[in-house]
Order: structure tokens, then sequence, then C-alpha cells
């Protein structure tokens, strides 16, 4: 009897394994942080959305795999991509030296470049203008701002936050002078707030910023298919259909603005 | 079998040899040590220390941040926790109904929801732009409550027939409280009291939500440049115990000594 249970126990104990190894090969496990649209959002019943899930899944079709959106939070995603909790991070994130050490990107899929969200007090016109004793800048942690904030503007006094949220309301009640960050979320929160914020909207430094997709160094297959796939994805007309579906007021405004577009 | 077996009744002196004491504790230590050290070199996360040591100077200011913060509140919170204890018990009604407002607004709602909005509803109106000020209060005024509770817990504890005799025998109010209630309910504030402190401290964390540059808030920082998530928390974690293990302690010391 008891022989009969433990075999029947391991008989469940393998399929289960088994079938879970099944699995893994067969769903395609994607990060991102669901915090910003119309990039990465969640739509009203809390389903994931915006350019970036719909790129995922895109990317998840050419390569036969069932897509699974993680929602993360941003400081979380480089290491759930190195302990294997999820299998690429699609989320805006820029291609810098810092992140290839410990990280692999695929080739570029879209521009961004940094701009300044500031008030009407602070009398900062240019970045040059932060770049001084006294003078206050709210960053998001982790993001490029944070790393071009510490790197080029060492007299200012810089300000960590974990939500752009809370980085605009500093700006708006002119605890800090600036806030700095993408292009399209700095117009966004400038039309949220016209009276009390300033954006300035020429990127601020010199060399372009890129968005990959990031995946394990070791996952060099997983980065050749990817990378294929986005040559092809800018060819066809993929990206363009998606900025149409989610970007087409910011494209405009772009364009008279004469900014470059994101792809 | 007398190096792991001693009885221990019901509120008994522990009285262990030294020898036993120590076999025990390095015991302990080395299950521990092989537990942790096996866990950690299995999972596959390869350490890297060298770019955490970098940073040093990041970890050293975030921990004296949060131990001058966790100072200050917990002086502060202990009076804020006193005198709501008593408006709890106050003459004048509105005091009365404004501490226990107090009590239940604060002890009811999550400690980040209030950072936020005493920050920038309240200390912007005030014009209270000082973060480190603004977050050392914010935290005094949330512990305050969870001490004003202890505190009237500790006291109503004390039986009533005490208070009534102490009165007949011809103390006033004040002597009675002096010398009847408080020696007695101070035993039982002691234990939760010194709890609470360490909460402070761990509490202190959330304040990384209006960049004050504390433990925790470094220690992510740390992380946002390096990647290195583990090796910047694992030093966060000791850094903590660091802090709230002697507090323990003293609590410990304190109790054996009222019991004599």
């Amino acid at each position: 009897m008891l022989k009969k249970v433990t075999l029947v126990a391991l008989g469940l104990v393998l399929s289960a394994t088994m079938s879970l190894q099944a699995k893994e090969q067969k769903v395609l496990n994607v990060g991102m942080e669901l915090a910003y649209p119309p990039f990465e959002m969640s739509t009203k019943d809390g389903k994931p959305s915006g350019v970036s899930v719909d790129l995922a899944k895109a990317i998840g079709k050419s390569l036969g795999r069932k897509v699974v959106i993680k929602n993360i939070a941003w400081d979380g995603l480089i290491p759930s991509l190195k302990t294997k909790k999820i299998d690429m991070i699609i989320s805006s994130m820029s291609i810098t030296k810092q992140r290839e050490k410990v990280i692999s990107f695929s080739i570029p899929y879209a521009q961004a470049d940094l701009a300044i969200l500031t008030n009407p007090t602070s009398g900062v016109k240019s970045v040059e203008d932060l770049n001084q004793a006294g003078k206050v800048v709210a960053v998001k942690k982790g993001t490029t701002g944070n790393m071009y904030a510490i790197k080029y503007l060492k007299k200012a006094k810089i300000l960590l936050f974990d939500k752009e949220n809370t980085a605009v309301l500093e700006v708006i009640q002119k605890r800090a002078d600036a806030f700095i960050y993408d292009q399209l979320t700095i117009y966004r929160e400038w039309e949220k707030h016209k009276k009390t914020t300033v954006a300035l909207l020429k990127p601020i430094s010199k060399n372009h910023g890129y968005w990959g997709v990031a995946m394990r160094k070791n996952d060099k297959e997983l980065k050749a298919k990817v990378d294929a796939f986005i040559t092809q994805a800018k060819k066809d007309g993929t990206f363009d259909k998606l900025a149409n579906k989610y970007l087409k007021n910011a494209k405009e405004k772009f364009t008279e603005l004469n900014i470059p577009f994101f792809f | 079998m007398d190096f792991f077996i001693q009885k221990n009744d019901f509120q008994e002196e522990e009285n262990l040899k030294v020898k036993v004491y120590l076999f025990n504790f390095f015991f302990l230590a080395i299950i521990m040590i092989l537990f942790f050290y096996l866990m950690f070199s299995y999972t596959q996360y390869d350490f890297n220390w060298s770019n955490i040591y970098e940073y040093k100077q990041k970890f050293i200011s975030g921990f004296l941040t949060t131990i001058y913060i966790s100072f200050f509140a917990l002086i502060l919170s202990f009076f804020i926790g006193l005198f709501f204890a008593y408006g709890q018990n106050s003459k004048i009604i509105l005091l009365r109904f404004f501490s226990r407002f107090y009590v239940e607004v604060i002890r009811g709602t999550p400690l980040l929801v209030q950072i936020l909005i005493f920050f920038y509803v309240f200390a912007a109106n005030i014009g209270l732009d000082n973060r480190y000020i603004a977050g050392t209060l914010i935290l005094a005024i949330f512990s305050g409550a969870y001490i004003s509770e202890i505190i009237r817990a500790g006291i109503f504890s004390i039986q009533k027939e005490q208070y009534e005799t102490s009165l007949s025998l011809g103390f006033t109010i004040f002597q009675t409280y002096r010398y009847i209630i408080f020696p007695q309910a101070y035993k039982r504030i002691i234990p939760p009291l010194t709890g609470q402190f360490a909460s402070i401290i761990k509490d202190s964390s959330l304040l990384s939500i209006i960049s004050v540059n504390e433990f925790t808030m470094n220690a992510q920082e740390v992380n946002a440049y390096t990647f290195s998530t583990l090796e910047s928390y694992i030093p966060l974690a000791i850094g903590y115990l660091l802090l709230t293990y002697p507090i323990s302690l003293y609590a410990r010391h304190l109790e054996k000594k009222m019991k004599d």
C-alpha cells in the first residue's frame, strides 16, 4: 500500500515538474512598470495596455510564445530579469553603459531625449542654469534623468523620488527648481499644470537616448531573434501603427515643435 | 543531555552555566551561518561586493540620518503620546474628542499617505520647507498615537480598587498617580513601548517618498546605480538590526530590574 502511495506521489511530482518545464518554454514573461502612459499603462479594468504591451505581444507572436506581462516597480525590473523572474524588460528603458554592464539590450527601437519641467519663478531657461549652488533638481530614481543629474549637475542639490508625480509636485510647490525626465512626460505634465509649470522641451544632452529591449547577457539566441524582429518591424510599419494608435496627438505636437519623434 | 535540555518554569530566572550557554550559542550560530550560506550559495545570483564598497559613504550617511531622525522622533513621540494619553481622559470634552479622533485617524491610515499629505499639504501651507524636520515631525505624530494607546492601556490595567483605596487613605489624586498607579503601570508600559521605538526606526524608511536621504533611500539609490540589489539590501538589514537589537536588549534588562 505504502509503496503504491509513494509511486503515485512520485508520479505526480514528476508530471508536475514536467508540465512546469513545458510551460516555461511556452510562456514569455515580459516585465514593465505600468506607470508610464501611453507606453506602459493599465486600462480602466486593470489590463495592461500601451505601446510596450503591444510590442511585447508582437515579439511573443514572432517567437511563438505566449506573453505574460508582469507589472514590476522600476527599481525591481533589472533584478527580476537577473533572477529569471522575467525573460525580458520592455519598459521604455534607455540603453546606458551602466545597464549594459549587467544586462544586454536589443538594437534600439525608439529614441527619447531628456527635457526639463520648471516653474515660472525659478528663472531657469536652460539646463546650464541648473548647475549652480542653491538650485534643486528633482529626478526619478534610477532613470536616465537621475544619471544625467549626478553626472552633469554636480553643483545643484539633487532630490530622488520613486514616483514622477511627487517630483512634479515638488516643482509646482517651488521646493524644486526643475524635474528632469523624458520630453513626452514633461510635455504632458505641463499640459496638466499650465499655470504652475514651464516645460523646456529642447533635448538637454547632445547625444540622443535610445530605448531597447533588455535581456539577460547569456540569452544570446533570444537577443538575435528580438533584434531581427525590431529590424523587420521598423521596415513593415509596425511601429508606425503603434504610434498612430497611442501617440497621435503627441506626434503632431512633436512635429509642430520640431522635436524628433520616438519612432 | 545537560547541554541541550534545561527546565524552564513559568516566570523563572534563567541560570545557565557559562559552558552550556556558550555551547548552545555557538551551536545555533553555526547552524544559522550554514543555513544562510547554503541558501545564498544556491541562488542564481552572482554577488559583486566591490561596486557596493565604492558607495560606502552613502550607506554611512544614510545610517546616520536614520539615527538622527529616529532619535528626535522617538523623544517627540513620547511627549505627544503622553499628552494625548492624558487628553483622552481630560476634563475638557473638546480635548477628549480631539485626542480620540487623532488616535483613530492616525492608527487607521497608512503612514505613507500621512507623510504625503503632511508634507505636500500641511507643511507646504505653513512654509515648512525642510524635509528632514517635516519627516521627523510626521514620524513623531504617527508614533505618538500608538504610544498614547500604550500608556493609556498601562494606566487602565491597574485595578480601580487601588485607586479608590489610596484616595480613602488620604492621598491626593496627584499623589495617587505618582506613588500608586504610575510605578505599576510603568512596568507594563515598558515592553510595548520599546517595541514601538524599534518600529519608529523601521518606519523612518518610508520617508524616502519625500526624498529624505535616510538609510533605505540611500541603499535604494546605490541599487539604482549598480543594479546590485541583494548587495545593497543586505547591509541595510544588518544596519537596522544594529539599531533595533540594543533597544530590545535594554528593554529586557529593564524588565529584569523591575522584577526585583
